[in-house]
């Protein structure tokens, strides 16, 4: 078809709309592909990687040691595999470490760097400290006395995130490693250190029975499923975040995007109802029609998709880094499938081709002398808006051109949503992590520090107030603390939501986390078991106290000894309004009022990078929509344009004339695009919960609206003098001629 | 001389499809007349307007209008020169559709220095009842006065016509070319009408013929018809 010779110079005249169409395209739908890939690349690494090295079903620990001759037929009678690990906490001047001797059956480690320890004075830790304190080969540790060389880096399957404690939120690389000695010197330094006893269990394994036999002959002091271990779970479950995120991201972003470019295209053919009525009227069959100006849709979508798949295949790696930020330095291959970069091209290209074929369809319907005389589309109802009323003749015309091309505003509407909402939740993002850090402690109490001691206490201790904490589990072996104050404590919150304060002597409360997590809410009964006896437990719960951080169910010391069997004033913790004289022999753990702060702190610094690139994708998306909608609506005004020109309006004028009725759009699509972003953050704040166990408050201060604001007007401020010099380039001559109306 | 053309060449396209619109063109006119420019299509008359208006530029030659020079402005004082000096009237009207007949004419009035009243020149035109309608609901003739009067408004030294009545019946071209008398006559415009309809011609003081990029012929109007003389 001689027809087709147009397609070179028609879209080199309609370049611009091109680029814009395929840089949306692209970008948006690179958006899905770098957090799908990110997801799945993280997923796959963490099933070879637990696969290979056998990650433990559980971990626990008990207060007679198994003897090593019991092992063997534990694990013929349970169908499990068992193993006892040594290890030894040590805290040096500048930083902590939990030495290991290997382990030779589950929890085996990966060498990353250099090579075994072979002599007594080499050690090899863990990859993320090292990389993050530019730990080298041959660098010397004082660890006990002794002084160690390192020799290599590993990586573990139950430490690939490094929470220092599994009360903790956020890893500890900076001050916090792991480290593996040869045997041999592992029992020189420690003799058998502390002992954790970890499990594999087979399909056929009898876990309930097992468990039962430990606790009864060795007296179970700690059980801790691997889906209760965040160290192991956070692998998968920030992968599924990834792969969430990515199908969310893929029903609103590209949606929209392929929404507002189908308009754009249905725009620029309705322009050409001259040419195609001419045709129409010399004869050309309506396939062939239908088929010529298809191929004009398919551009973008051929563009957007393979850019994306390029743009996706070059950066999946530097973007899944991104991702890996949080955890251990783990190295998946980031893959783009096969059938998601197809499915990439494919799809919205044949969207663009079917809006295309079904927008020349419908013009073609139109009677063909109203195509000859460009009138299609031409009913503006809404002209007569202001027309008996004082008002500029700019406000006039700007008002009409508002509302009488409501597809056009849309779309201007819809680029300047989309570019606030994602600009938003970037910022979003980044306040409802400092909100956690800054709320954190006030919901939690007054105390200052928190000390979890290493063994049960009586009486009450001589500085602070006494708190019983014990691990429970539900019937899903989800885990929480039930906890036993006394009822003059001051420095816990025993305030409930409603306003009252607890009155524990009597009954039972929950945390707001321990409501959401196990969908318990008060007056309902709550079925526990003990994690050592599997004994259950039904208590009615009274309240709810505000504590979005700790998933706990609390009462009286009595009331919570009593269902421990323990003493009536038996306590493992110690709050106090300031620090205590503990030795690091007596405690396991600190907490204190800025925990919380610094690690929301470093999970942002770990983040940065990646909330950065969503903002600049939020402000390539805006620029882009925008710039593809006012290039097109000036190229629709062009005969007004030309003959402003020729009435010797200046261009500053007449761009004011054809473009200001725009401007007012800003309002709405930022009010909404920051509206829709707190949904969403709100939402996503709603499923962290049972990723993270942490309930994040979704936040947006006052200051991040501003920025988000002005963010937005910069890129539409941007996308104005990206085209400022379109009507400076008009021909006036040219527009002139073809004016019939 | 109010208009001095001297020798004005324009060429489009080049080599073998090179097409001289104006071929060194010379020709001048005096305040305040009406000039006819006669020519088949594609005789340049369209290009020589369009220099007059500064909407194109010249290959060569030069253009004065009132004394100044209007070649090898620039596209600022073009500008500025189209605002203040020049009123143009199309073939196709080339209103904007989304305003009424009175914002039509707003939109150069508002930009004018010394603008006529609108009410005035509507009524003149004899379209004040139609001020609050759109182009659309106009017939062609009536469109063409508000396109007049658009032109008119900013009251210019000079009113370019390009085939004004050239999509008109008989009866509204008579009716606008009435308007055009008048508006010489009341306001002293220097009017230049290009058409290639020879009636129209007695109209003029000056008719000057163009055919293939060159003048043929300049001719003074011993006796000037009416609007109302002329047979259409």
């Amino acid at each position: 078809m001689k027809l087709n010779k147009r397609y070179l110079r028609s879209i080199r005249a309609n370049l611009p709309f091109y680029i814009s169409a395929s840089v949306l395209t692209m970008v948006t739908l690179l958006m899905f592909y770098l957090f799908y890939i990110a997801g799945v690349g993280i997923n796959r690494y963490g099933d070879e990687f637990f696969s290979k090295y056998n990650v433990e079903d559980a971990a626990f620990s008990t207060f007679a040691e198994i003897p090593d001759e019991d092992i063997a037929r534990l694990e013929k009678d349970y169908g499990l595999t068992l193993e006892k690990e040594h290890f030894a906490g040590v805290e040096e001047e500048n930083f902590r470490v939990r030495v290991f001797s290997p382990n030779k059956k589950i929890d085996l480690y990966e060498l990353q760097s250099g090579r075994e320890p072979i002599s007594d004075d080499e050690i090899i830790i863990s990859a993320g400290y090292a990389e993050e304190n530019n730990v080298q080969i041959g660098d010397k540790y004082l660890i006990h006395g002794r002084q160690y060389s390192v020799a290599g880096t590993f990586l573990r399957p139950d430490y690939l995130y490094m929470v220092e404690n599994l009360s903790d939120d956020y890893k500890n690389v900076t001050t916090f490693f792991l480290a593996y000695m040869t045997p041999e010197e592992f029992e020189n330094q420690f003799g058998s250190g502390s002992i954790n006893n970890k499990v594999v269990y087979s399909e056929a394994a009898d876990e309930a029975g097992f468990r039962r036999e430990i606790n009864e002959k060795y007296f179970m002091s700690d059980y801790l499923s691997a889906d209760n271990n965040m160290r192991i779970t956070f692998v998968h479950e920030q992968a599924d975040m990834f792969v969430m995120s990515s199908w969310f991201i893929l029903v609103t972003f590209p949606l929209l995007t392929v929404a507002l470019v189908c308009i754009l295209l249905g725009r620029r053919i309705r322009a050409e109802q001259k040419l195609i009525g001419t045709l129409s009227a010399m004869g050309y069959e309506k396939k062939k029609l239908m088929r010529h100006y298809s191929v004009y849709a398919v551009i973008p979508g051929i563009c957007g998709g393979v850019l994306t798949s390029v743009a996706a295949l070059l950066l999946a790696k530097p973007f899944g880094s991104l991702g890996l930020a949080d955890y251990e330095p783990m190295k998946p291959r980031f893959t783009l499938p096969v059938w998601v970069a197809v499915a990439g091209v494919v799809i919205p290209t044949l969207i663009y081709y079917i809006a295309a074929m079904l927008r020349v369809r419908k013009l073609l319907k139109e009677d063909t002398v109203k195509l000859l005389a460009g009138q299609i589309g031409n009913n503006h109802r809404s002209r007569r808006v202001l027309s008996h009323k004082k008002a500029s003749v700019k406000s006039k015309f700007a008002l009409r051109q508002l509302i009488g091309n409501p597809g056009r505003s849309f779309v201007i509407f819809l680029g300047i949503f989309l570019g606030a909402m994602i600009v938003a939740f970037a910022f979003s993002f980044i306040d409802s992590v400092k909100a956690v850090g800054e709320q954190a402690h006030d919901e939690f109490g007054s105390f200052k520090y928190e000390y979890i001691l290493n063994f049960l206490k009586n009486g009450a201790p001589e500085d602070g107030e006494a708190v019983l904490v014990l691990p429970y589990e539900d019937k899903k072996s989800r885990r929480f603390s039930l906890m036993g104050l006394d009822s003059d404590a001051s420095l816990w919150n025993l305030t409930t939501v409603d306003g009252q304060p607890a009155d524990i002597e009597r009954g039972f409360y929950i945390s707001t986390l321990c409501e959401a997590i196990y969908d318990i809410h008060k007056g309902d009964d709550f079925t526990f078991r003990n994690i050592a006896t599997l004994e259950e437990y039904t208590v009615k719960i009274d309240g709810v106290i505000k504590n979005g951080y700790q998933s706990y169910l609390i009462s009286s010391r009595k009331n919570a000894a009593d269902l421990s069997g323990l003493e009536k004033d038996a306590y493992n913790a110690v709050l106090a309004d300031r620090a205590l004289d503990y030795s690091s022999e007596e405690i396991t753990e600190i907490i204190s009022d800025t925990t919380y702060k610094t690690q929301m702190e470093n999970m942002m610094t770990a983040m940065g990078a990646l909330i950065s690139a969503l903002m600049i994708i939020g402000m390539i998306v805006c620029i882009a929509a925008l710039y593809a909608m006012i290039d097109t609506i000036l190229s629709e005004n062009s005969h007004n344009i030309s003959m402003l020109k020729v009435l010797g309006l200046e261009n500053g004028r007449i761009n004011s004339m054809i473009i200001s009725s725009n401007h007012i759009l800003l309002i709405p699509g930022v009010v909404l695009g920051i509206a829709s972003a707190y949904a969403v953050m709100a939402w996503y704040c709603k499923e962290f919960v049972e990723v993270e166990h942490i309930m994040i408050p979704a936040t947006l201060y006052p200051k991040s609206i501003l920025y988000t604001a002005i963010i937005t007007v910069l890129s539409y401020v941007i996308s104005l003098l990206l085209l400022r010099r379109k009507v400076d380039k008009m021909d006036m001559i040219e527009a002139l001629k073809d004016d019939r109306e | 001389m109010f208009i001095n053309v001297v020798n004005a060449k324009k060429q489009y396209g080049t080599g073998e499809a090179a097409v001289y619109a104006l071929d060194n063109v010379n020709f001048s006119l005096d305040k305040g007349k009406i000039c006819v420019i006669l020519g088949p299509s594609g005789s340049g008359k369209s290009t020589l307007l369009n220099m007059l208006g500064g909407l194109d530029s010249l290959d060569s030659g030069y253009i004065e209008v009132d004394g100044r020079k209007i070649t090898g402005l620039s596209k600022k004082a073009l500008t500025e020169y189209r605002k203040k000096s020049i009123g143009f009237v199309f073939q196709f009207y080339n209103l904007i559709p989304d305003l009424t007949v009175e914002e039509n004419v707003q939109v150069v009035e508002e930009t004018a220095q010394n603008p006529l009243s609108i009410d005035e020149i509507l009524k003149a035109l004899d379209i004040e009842k139609y001020r609050y309608r759109f182009p659309k609901e106009l017939s062609g003739g009536q469109q063409q006065r508000v396109a007049i009067a658009r032109a008119m408004v900013k009251n210019p030294d000079l009113l370019l016509c390009d085939e004004l009545t050239g999509a008109l019946d008989t009866k509204s071209s008579r009716m606008v070319l009435k308007f055009i008398e008048q508006l010489n006559r009341e306001y002293k415009t220097t009017i230049l009408i290009i058409t290639h309809n020879e009636a129209i011609a007695e109209l003029a003081d000056t008719v000057v013929r163009i055919k293939d990029g060159k003048i043929a012929s300049v001719v003074e109007n011993a006796k000037k018809s009416t609007a109302d003389e002329i047979k259409l």
